[in-house]
């Protein structure tokens, strides 16, 4: 019999490890995350209707304004690089731990269709959670002082961009994942040591980092005071291009996969008696 | 005869394996042939390790091993033929017995139809058919051997490599089970087993392998080896419903030297294991002392038989 191909492979890990993955323990974890936002949403919103707008900096702010900034803070630089972190390098190290890895490596499918099939349960266990979470965020906020018909496209690319932003950091944890025996440091250090620091860095060095690129299509405009630290971010603030922004993170998503089954694919993974 | 029916089913050559510094196996070269072959060897003899490399788990550092005619470390499509029963009591829990065969034999390639029809027969064949669609965390640990032993045979592998398969069987499930390993071998199967009790060995195959320090010391039939071990002193632990009752039974048994109680248990030394043991599985089956939850075996025993024999 030849090779199974890792495509059709990965499919059927996927439908083996979907239902595990979205029942899992850390799938309470992830709801409590996704909750977060819509309880803040209806806590802004109950504020909102018996005090009116929220000020910021003595100016009143707009729902759908208000929409992004919870989108780039709380989604985009909170919320995509935790599930990242903790669902990426989990998806083999949780099967080594567990050590149900066996069960798996000693079927006819290569290791690397596991790894890939594992990637789209995360996939489709994160984007099953988040965007509806996204979702009922826009209803609550965006109707304070907005038309929701006016920003509904905004809200398309935002689910977009979120997608995006979760396959890209999903996949560079997992290589994380593969590749390390502590990942969960490394991928902690990297989403909120090494992104954050680089951003606020005039130069190239931002382009290392996923989030550069994912702010370039958040269409969102974010509020600016006349603080000096604000008119330094605004001189500083150089994003690519929406195409330029999507080629990089398709190439950062298929890159680290490739670079995570040939990892899982060569490494052996010897489990504690 | 074909050169396949005369062909090793797992050919290995010089091959050793090393953690960093500590080596799991030094320079094995064995040919293991077809039908059922025991590896039998002490708790950190290398059995594990020659198994993982004989299951593509893990990578030689020195040597070579193929497993029926084909290299196993990165060749995927040598499953097809394998089936491999680990010796970790580790499971997806929330899934029924039934799911969890049922999707890993799906790995396999076969239809959702197929595989539920391939997943019932297995579990019938290793008896769980009546507990199938219970969840895996209530098996007992004689149950959760079982339903591990039913996704190694599943897709009707041609070796089957089974790591401990016996170990928390209650007697009567162990008598039953290595019954059905004696029957897969009639079938035409190749079966590699391992454990660390002699007997339970001996009750499938003569055909041996010793192995103890990584290294094989003696494969084939090894009844001399078999002789030697019988002199030595034998442990063996046993819960059972009514354990008191039953250790007063073993006081009038000559094959008994001496007993105590321990862990609830009672720890009998023997110095004939063979009738000993078929002894126990009597009295379970007649259930003359209630239940007899657990007869295990500790693996200090074969490291010290193996100490006598490199003595002897």
């Amino acid at each position: 019999m030849t090779n199974p191909s890792v495509l059709s492979s990965a499919f059927r890990v996927f439908e083996f490890s979907f239902g595990q993955m979205l029942w899992s323990r850390r799938s309470v974890f992830l709801g409590l995350l996704v909750g977060a936002p819509m309880a803040i949403a209806f806590a802004v919103r109950m504020v909102a209707v018996t005090r009116g707008l929220p000020v910021i900096n003595g100016a009143g702010l707009s729902g759908a304004t208000l929409f992004g900034i919870l989108i780039w803070l709380l989604f985009v630089r909170f919320i995509v690089p935790v599930l990242g972190v903790f669902y990426g390098t989990s998806l083999i190290a949780d099967e080594v731990d567990d050590k149900t890895i066996t069960y798996l490596f000693t079927r006819p499918v290569p290791r690397s269709a596991v790894l890939l099939g594992k990637y789209f349960s995360y996939l489709a266990c994160v984007v099953l959670l988040v965007l509806p979470s996204v979702v009922v965020v826009y209803f609550l906020i965006v109707p304070i002082g907005s038309s929701i018909g006016e920003s509904f496209p905004s809200l398309v690319a935002d689910l977009g961009m979120l997608a995006v932003g979760l396959a890209a950091y999903g996949a560079l944890f997992a290589f994380v994942g593969a590749q390390l025996k502590r990942p969960l440091i490394a991928g902690l250090v990297f989403a909120f040591g090494w992104e954050s620091t680089v951003l606020l860095i005039p130069g190239y060095l931002k382009r290392l980092s996923v989030a550069y690129y994912l702010q370039a299509l958040v269409p969102h405009v974010m509020p600016a005071d006349s603080s000096a630290i604000s008119a330094l971010l605004q001189v500083f603030q150089e994003l690519p291009t929406v195409a330029t922004s999507l080629i990089c993170l398709t190439a950062i998503t298929v890159g680290a996969l490739w670079l995570a089954g040939r990892a899982v694919e060569t490494r052996e993974y010897v489990l504690e008696q | 005869m074909s050169e396949a029916a005369v062909s090793p089913v797992v050919s290995a050559e010089h091959l050793s394996k090393w953690y960093g510094q500590v080596i799991g196996l030094n320079d094995v070269s064995v040919a293991v042939p077809r039908g059922i072959t025991g590896l039998l060897g002490p708790n950190g003899a290398g059995k594990s390790t020659f198994m993982k490399l004989i299951t593509g788990q893990l990578k030689p550092s020195k040597g070579s091993v193929t497993v029926m005619g084909e290299p196993i470390w990165r060749n995927p499509s040598a499953y097809f033929r394998l089936g491999f029963c680990p010796e970790q009591d580790r499971f997806y829990e929330r899934m029924t017995g039934r799911e969890w065969v049922t999707a890993l034999v799906g790995l396999n390639g076969v239809t959702e139809s197929a595989a539920k029809d391939m997943a019932a027969r297995a579990i019938d064949i290793v008896g769980l058919t009546d507990v199938a669609d219970k969840k895996i965390a209530a098996y007992s640990k004689g149950m959760r051997q079982r339903i591990k032993l039913a996704q190694a045979l599943v897709h009707d592998p041609e070796l089957l490599i089974l790591d401990e398969p016996l170990a928390g069987m209650d007697p009567l499930v162990r008598r039953k089970t290595i019954r059905l390993i004696k029957e897969w071998g009639r079938a035409g199967k190749s079966i590699i087993v391992s454990s660390h009790i002699l007997h339970e060995i001996e009750s499938m195959t003569p055909n041996i392998l010793l192995i103890n320090q990584g290294r094989i010391l003696a494969e084939g039939n090894v009844h001399q080896i078999r002789d030697l071990i019988d002199e030595h002193p034998h442990t063996v632990f046993i819960r059972a419903e009514r354990t008191r009752e039953l250790a007063r039974e073993f006081l009038s048994d000559d094959q008994v030297l001496s007993l105590r109680f321990e862990d609830g248990g009672v720890v009998v030394q023997t110095g004939r294991p063979d009738l000993f043991y078929s002894h126990v599985t009597e009295l379970a089956a007649s259930e003359a002392f209630g239940a007899i939850h657990e007869v295990t075996s500790p693996d200090d025993n074969l490291q010290a038989v193996f100490q006598y024999l490199v003595k002897s």
